[in-house]
């Protein structure tokens, strides 16, 4: 085929004389656009792993002070955010007498958790997801993951909170 | 050059779409695990679990790989090239 030839085929694929031949998608393009997406999917992939090992996310650094303990009620609950940080927390002061502190931010959605007293659980009101006020687990709903916990620390009659250790590790 | 290819493909018109509809199935088959893949992927990364990372982009990078290579075996159409 010359030059020519091909430009003037080229010419009739781009602007079809037919109306037909100019909408419809032949399971030939269905099946390279398939590889597009496929490829798509794995530079995303690729990203995901890049952005976790090149620029891991800020943790909390040190000990920060939240509130006294006589400022927060048996089953009450207090939000707070660490100095440099955006990340809403909430300090929860569980029945048993036990504080934990929980990102406020649902893992599904990333809507605002609350807790509800006297039911040891944190509720998601978007989607009714529900996490263990114990230990963050995921009781119920769509969430995927645990909420992502502080260290609560007492010292004296004050509240600090520090990153999180997995003891089971 | 060899005719069988042309004349097998004129013999049997319905070989080419079955081939076409078998890429298009496989083709679809890889997306959805690299789907699938990509959402344990970014699960795990937001949870801080990074070794699954670099298995799951490696395994999305294979299935992309055997997509690709599967392209070789696209049918042209039987009588796209009748004219030469």
């Amino acid at each position: 085929m010359s030059k020519e030839d091909n430009l003037k085929e080229n010419w009739k694929k781009d602007f079809p004389y037919k109306k037909q031949e100019s909408t419809q998608v032949s399971r030939r393009d269905f099946a390279k656009f398939l590889t597009l997406v496929s490829g798509g999917l794995m530079v995303g992939s690729g990203l995901v792993a890049a952005k976790a090992y090149l620029l891991p996310a800020d943790e909390v650094v040190g000990e920060h002070f939240v509130c006294d303990v006589k400022d927060i009620p048996l089953g009450g609950t207090r939000g707070f955010v660490i100095e440099g940080s955006s990340i809403p927390y909430i300090l929860v002061h569980l029945e048993s007498g036990m504080f934990r502190a929980f990102e406020q931010k649902c893992t599904h959605l990333s809507c605002a958790v609350y807790y509800k007293p006297g039911t040891g659980i944190i509720h998601c009101p978007c989607h009714e997801g529900s996490f263990d006020a114990l230990t963050g687990d995921v009781i119920a709903g769509p969430p995927p993951r645990a909420l992502p916990q502080l260290e609560v620390v007492l010292k004296g009659e004050k509240i600090f909170v520090k990153a999180f250790e997995n003891k089971a590790s | 050059m060899s005719t069988f290819r042309k004349s097998q493909n004129q013999a049997n018109p319905n070989k080419l779409n079955v081939i076409l509809s078998t890429l298009i199935f496989v083709l679809i088959l890889n997306v959805s695990i690299q789907i699938w893949l990509l959402y344990a992927a970014l699960n795990n990364a937001l949870d801080n679990n990074k070794e699954i990372l670099i298995p799951a982009f490696i395994g999305s990078l294979i299935l992309f790989l055997i997509g690709f290579g599967w392209l070789y075996y696209l049918p042209k159409g039987n009588f796209r090239n009748n004219k030469t």
